[in-house]
């Protein structure tokens, strides 16, 4: 029942996993200052998670909420390999697709067919299997002949149904998905909610952030919290999600603060 | 793993050789002409005006300064904008890579195969005048693997500049810099016989024939002036100064790759 059993395949395993950014305060901008200033480098570091370890089962849906700046977004980047996490592992199986913000791995100055390509090249799709995929992805989308524009003309609403369509259409194992959904219309939302469905009959494993805590729990088999970067409980997503909105209601989260020194 | 970072190096060339040519009506066509003018102007400058007299070759048909130097300026030009290049194509990729993982190396890649690409024409447009002044012989093979060895040495200072141009940007300017000093440190718009033994008490002609970019520059100018083989110690040299560069770039690159995207 916990997440932690680990008697089912697990999709994404997250274990023992911090995260530090080093941001170094008026950091040199030139390499004339940091010469000048060699050895008084004035580093801050910021544990963004710390310890965190969970497990996503295969082909189920995975809530994760959390204050602004819990380092959700970042968990999630981390599972995307964007970022190395600074200490502990993190293991997915299957090929993994991310809607991680907006325009998520669009460049402005291809156009969105273009950028479909290139997406798919990035998760090891050839042309062919992106040229098939491409009038599902367009007709999912909505974008129409805006296609051969440059995405950087796209209003935000394009980029994102651009975005999810082309990342549900790549047919991944693991999707991971943060808050893009609430950008696009009600239509759209729709849309993709009862795609979801889909995703979930395909027996797909889906990573969710959000702060929509109704849609955590219609959509998800399973949540967990995270507090300041560390995770505060994993389970059923009510009982996850009530914990959650008890602790915001007693006023005891702090939503402004993330460094820890 | 290979067969995406192959898709991407082809995504990224076909992305950079479609951005040189947008929005151009002669498009490709530019990548003649400007080879073609440049040869013009360096006959007019060198063979009319400072008379400058070229190196012998054995049959003496294409004795012309200008072929003499554009043939060392074909592999000159490639280096300097692969090495230019690889610090624009990965700032190019830096806000993507924050929102998507990607091998991040495949970017320089791409773009040095479209540069390739393009001075590959360059280099057809010297042989076809070659061709034109009778000069020309199975040495010509040579040719590519100049460019080959040009471009593969440029790639492994390219990734190691690109990554320090990541976080200062000063790097640009002072790669510039230090590019227009390389270009008169070896044998391009003066032959070598010019330069003396030994100035202000340095071994400068010594010094020049050190730099890997001298070997590779002779390998070209043997390949199509002097229509030699080149020698067997003047390829090797040349071979294991661009592995060397490359394998040693690369894997700099690689270690510090995954910083890009925490780059603020």
């Amino acid at each position: 029942m916990s997440a932690s059993s680990g008697s089912e395949a697990a999709a994404i395993a997250v274990e023992g996993v911090s995260k530090r950014f080093r941001l170094e305060l008026d950091r040199p901008g030139s390499l004339k200052e940091a010469i000048l200033r060699f050895g008084r480098r004035d580093v801050r570091d910021f544990w963004v998670l710390q310890d965190v370890s969970l497990r996503v089962r295969s082909g189920s849906f995975f809530g994760l909420i959390g204050h602004n700046g819990s380092g959700k977004s970042t968990l999630l980047r981390l599972i995307a390999g964007i970022h190395r996490a600074t200490r502990g592992e993190i293991r997915t199986a299957g090929r993994l697709s991310a809607l991680l913000e907006l325009g998520s791995g669009f460049h402005p100055d291809l156009t969105g067919r273009e950028n479909v390509f290139l997406n798919g090249a990035m998760l090891g799709l050839g042309r062919r299997q992106m040229a098939a995929a491409m009038d599902e992805i367009i007709e999912f989308s909505g974008i129409g002949e805006q296609i051969d524009a440059p995405v950087k003309i796209y209003s935000s609403g394009m980029y994102v149904r651009l975005g999810f369509a082309v990342a549900v259409n790549v047919d991944p194992q693991i999707l991971l998905v943060d808050e893009v959904i609430a950008v696009g219309d009600e239509e759209f939302q729709q849309k993709c909610l009862r795609h979801m469905d889909q995703i979930r009959a395909a027996g797909k494993t889906v990573l969710v952030v959000s702060h929509d805590s109704a849609l955590i729990r219609s959509l998800c088999d399973e949540a967990a919290w995270l507090d300041h970067g560390r995770l505060r409980c994993v389970g059923d997503p009510d009982t996850v999600v009530d914990r959650y909105l008890d602790h915001v209601a007693s006023g005891a989260s702090d939503p402004t603060l993330t460094a820890r020194d | 793993m290979i067969r995406t970072s192959l898709m991407l190096v082809r995504n990224f060339a076909e992305r950079e050789t479609k951005a040189r040519y947008k929005r151009s009506a002669l498009g490709w066509l530019w990548s003649l002409i400007k080879p073609l003018v440049t040869v013009a102007v360096y006959s007019l400058v060198f063979g009319v005006i400072y008379r400058a007299a070229p190196p012998v070759t054995a049959n003496g048909r294409a004795e012309t300064f200008a072929l003499y130097l554009f043939t060392g300026l074909v592999v000159w030009n490639l280096f300097t904008e692969v090495v230019t290049g690889s610090m624009q194509w990965l700032q190019g990729v830096s806000d993507l890579r924050k929102k998507i993982y990607f091998p991040t190396e495949t970017v320089i890649l791409g773009g040095a195969v479209s540069t390739f690409l393009q001075s590959v024409l360059e280099a057809m447009v010297l042989v076809a005048i070659m061709i034109g002044f009778g000069n020309i012989s199975a040495t010509v093979v040579f040719l590519p693997v100049a460019l080959v060895l040009v471009a593969v040495f440029g790639l492994g200072i390219g990734f190691v500049v690109s990554i320090f141009n990541a976080r200062y940007r000063d790097t640009e300017h002072l790669v510039g810099i230090v590019l227009s000093v390389t270009f008169f440190l070896i044998p391009i718009v003066f032959t070598p016989d010019l330069v003396p033994e030994e100035a202000y008490g340095l071994p400068v002609r010594r010094m020049m024939e050190l730099n890997p970019l001298n070997a590779i520059v002779a390998v070209s100018r043997d390949a199509v002036y002097f229509l030699e083989v080149p020698s067997l110690s003047r390829l090797a040299t040349a071979a294991g100064w661009a592995a060397g560069s490359f394998g040693l770039g690369l894997l700099y690159f690689r270690r510090r790759s995954m910083q890009i995207s925490e780059e603020p």
